[in-house]
């Protein structure tokens, strides 16, 4: 992976504006900087309005941002030649339903410049890397959402992208859709193809991403790797010791974060640099330890907290003005 | 301009019509022209060849300009309400290119329709022995300008309003056009501030009773060429400006 940004957004915001007069204004999203570096899986991740779609839609030309800078392999969102360089799958893909899966993708294939003579081995291939040879030929308003889901990743691929954005590929899909998602992208990822992608589904974001983005409310709140992410978090450990009081054990001079009696046993939640002192004091007070578990921090409980962080404009999406 | 984009857009619209059985119409203009023929037939004699024709022209023009407003208004609207343009104005075409590509896709449909519906009938004419004569071909000839017109106003409306506001608007549009020389009539008559406004309407909406070549072809009264090319120029500029309007706002749009 290089340090080129092949995306990069600068105080990017978007405000619309709605009502009969136009009076009520949105913020969708607000100053935001960030950018996605070749060969990496970047994840956009956030709940519901929090800006990933408008964040998208801004460098897909969908909208026009309000104010701010966004370039995709140093080009502006409206220009042309560059968007034979990405693919694309929207939230909720709607591919033209009276086509059949094949059909379609040949005219994706010609709209993305695929020369004709190369279109029907280039359609063949990204069928089989769905793995929807076998639906080719049926019209798609009779797939299913997991299929049509595939059939808009194949478009996306048809003409070798170096950028592939999605956004939210695998909302709505079922364990087996989201694991074939999943693995698409890492296939691509393997292939050198950089990946911007959006999801509110913290496991596939976890699983897939070598750096994130949290939005919350149209704001930044979080940007870094998963690594990184991860281990600015407090370090924690989960303690289970037996024979000693809950009130010996609340007398220790250490700082409890949770305590609770199970079965005649304690279990404490301790910060990681107090757990040989802990455990000291126990054995000393003649306790016995049946179990010590260090505490993984994963991207839910770093979201988590950053949605706390924000409060309620977390949870609503834009901030609404008059 | 990518030539190839353009030409699947367009062959994609046409497929879309296809495949939604607009064809349909065909079948009802031959069902109701054969009724027709055999209803005119016990009425009358000498008058067989004018009624036939004002039917059957009047059938045609009424069937594919209400076809061409319904195919039309709501084209780009419902493109963007079902998200379907997402997955293609992403790609590198533009979106005057892809507006301008529907528009060749939606005539392609409406011009085959009515290939087809001309033949019905000059059958029908043959069968009946009154070969089409040039007043005929020119009436057809104008209905091409016509329904290029209709079909600009659609996409006009298309790219800024709602699928229904469209087809009111474009419903309006065609029945003021059908109007306007009434409408300027009455506003040289008015004078003053209603006679200027009146004035502007007229230039603002088409006079699409001088494309309607119709009664003429009645009488079999052959328009002079100098005449119909004209006509046919202005209806042809007045539809290339409104898409030149409507490119305009489609490319600076937001799709939400």
């Amino acid at each position: 992976m290089t340090t080129e940004a092949l995306i990069q957004l600068e105080s990017v915001s978007k405000e619309y504006r709605l009502g009969f007069w136009l009076n009520r204004r949105v913020h969708a999203l607000r100053e935001l900087t960030m950018d996605v570096r070749r060969g990496e899986v970047f994840g956009l991740l956030g709940p519901n309005g929090a800006g990933k779609s408008t964040t998208i839609k801004i460098l897909m030309n969908l909208v026009r941002a309000t104010t701010g800078k966004a370039t995709l392999f140093g080009q502006p969102p409206t220009n042309r030649q560059m968007r034979r360089r990405l693919g694309f799958v929207p939230e909720n893909p709607a591919p033209y339903e009276y086509l059949t899966g094949r059909e379609f993708l040949e005219l994706a294939a010609a709209l993305a410049e695929v020369p004709r003579s190369e279109t029907p081995a280039r359609v063949d291939e990204v069928l089989a890397a769905v793995n929807m040879e076998r639906a080719a030929n049926l019209r798609i308003r009779r797939y299913s959402k997991g299929m049509i889901q595939r059939i808009a990743i194949a478009q996306a691929l048809v003409h070798r992208p170096e950028l592939l954005v999605l956004d939210e590929p695998t909302s709505g899909l079922d364990p087996l859709g989201r694991k074939l998602v999943r693995d698409l992208i890492l296939s691509e990822r393997r292939r050198g193809t950089t990946i911007l992608f959006s999801s509110h589904i913290i496991s596939d974001v976890e699983a897939v991403c070598e750096r994130v983005a949290v939005l919350v409310g149209g704001k930044l709140v979080r940007a870094g790797s998963v690594a990184e992410l991860l281990t600015n978090q407090v370090p924690a450990a989960e303690v289970v010791v037996e024979g000693l009081s809950m009130e010996a054990v609340k007398a220790m001079p250490i700082t409890l974060h949770q305590v609770e009696s199970l079965d005649g046993r304690i279990r404490v939640r301790i910060a990681d640099e107090q757990v040989n002192q802990f455990l000291g004091a126990v054995v000393s007070q003649g306790g016995r330890v049946r179990q010590l578990q260090p505490e993984r921090f994963s991207l839910e409980d770093m979201f988590l907290t950053a949605l706390k962080e924000a409060g309620p404009r977390g949870t609503v999406g834009g901030e609404i003005s008059e | 301009m990518n030539l190839n984009a353009f030409l699947a857009t367009a062959w994609n619209g046409f497929r879309e019509a296809r495949r939604n059985r607009v064809t349909v119409v065909v079948g009802v203009f031959a069902l109701i022209t054969l009724l027709l023929a055999t209803l005119v037939t016990q009425v009358t004699v000498v008058t067989f060849r004018r009624v036939m024709v004002d039917t059957g022209l009047g059938l045609m023009s009424l069937i594919l300009v209400f076809l061409s407003i319904f195919l039309s208004s709501g084209l780009l609207a419902r493109e963007i309400e079902r998200r379907t343009i997402f997955l293609v104005v992403t790609k590198p075409i533009s979106r005057s290119t892809f507006l301008w590509a529907r528009f060749a896709g939606n005539l392609l449909t409406l011009f085959t329709l009515l290939a087809v519906m001309v033949a019905i009938f000059a059958a029908e004419m043959v069968l009946y022995r009154f070969p089409l004569d040039a007043s005929v071909w020119a009436a057809v000839g104008m209905l091409t300008v016509e329904l290029f017109v209709v079909t600009a106003i659609g996409f006009a409306c298309s790219s800024f309003l709602g699928q229904t506001v469209s087809a009111v608007v474009t419903v309006g549009i065609y029945l003021a056009g059908h109007l306007s020389g009434d409408l300027y009539r009455f506003a040289t008559k008015a004078g003053g501030a209603v006679g200027s406004v009146g004035r502007a309407m007229y230039y603002l909406l088409p006079n699409l009773d001088r494309v309607n070549y119709r009664p003429l072809a009645t009488y079999e009264v052959v328009p002079e060429l100098g005449v119909a090319l004209k006509s046919a120029a202005s209806g042809v500029a007045y539809g290339i400006v409104l898409l030149i309007i409507a490119s305009v706002i489609f490319e600076r749009r937001d799709f939400k």
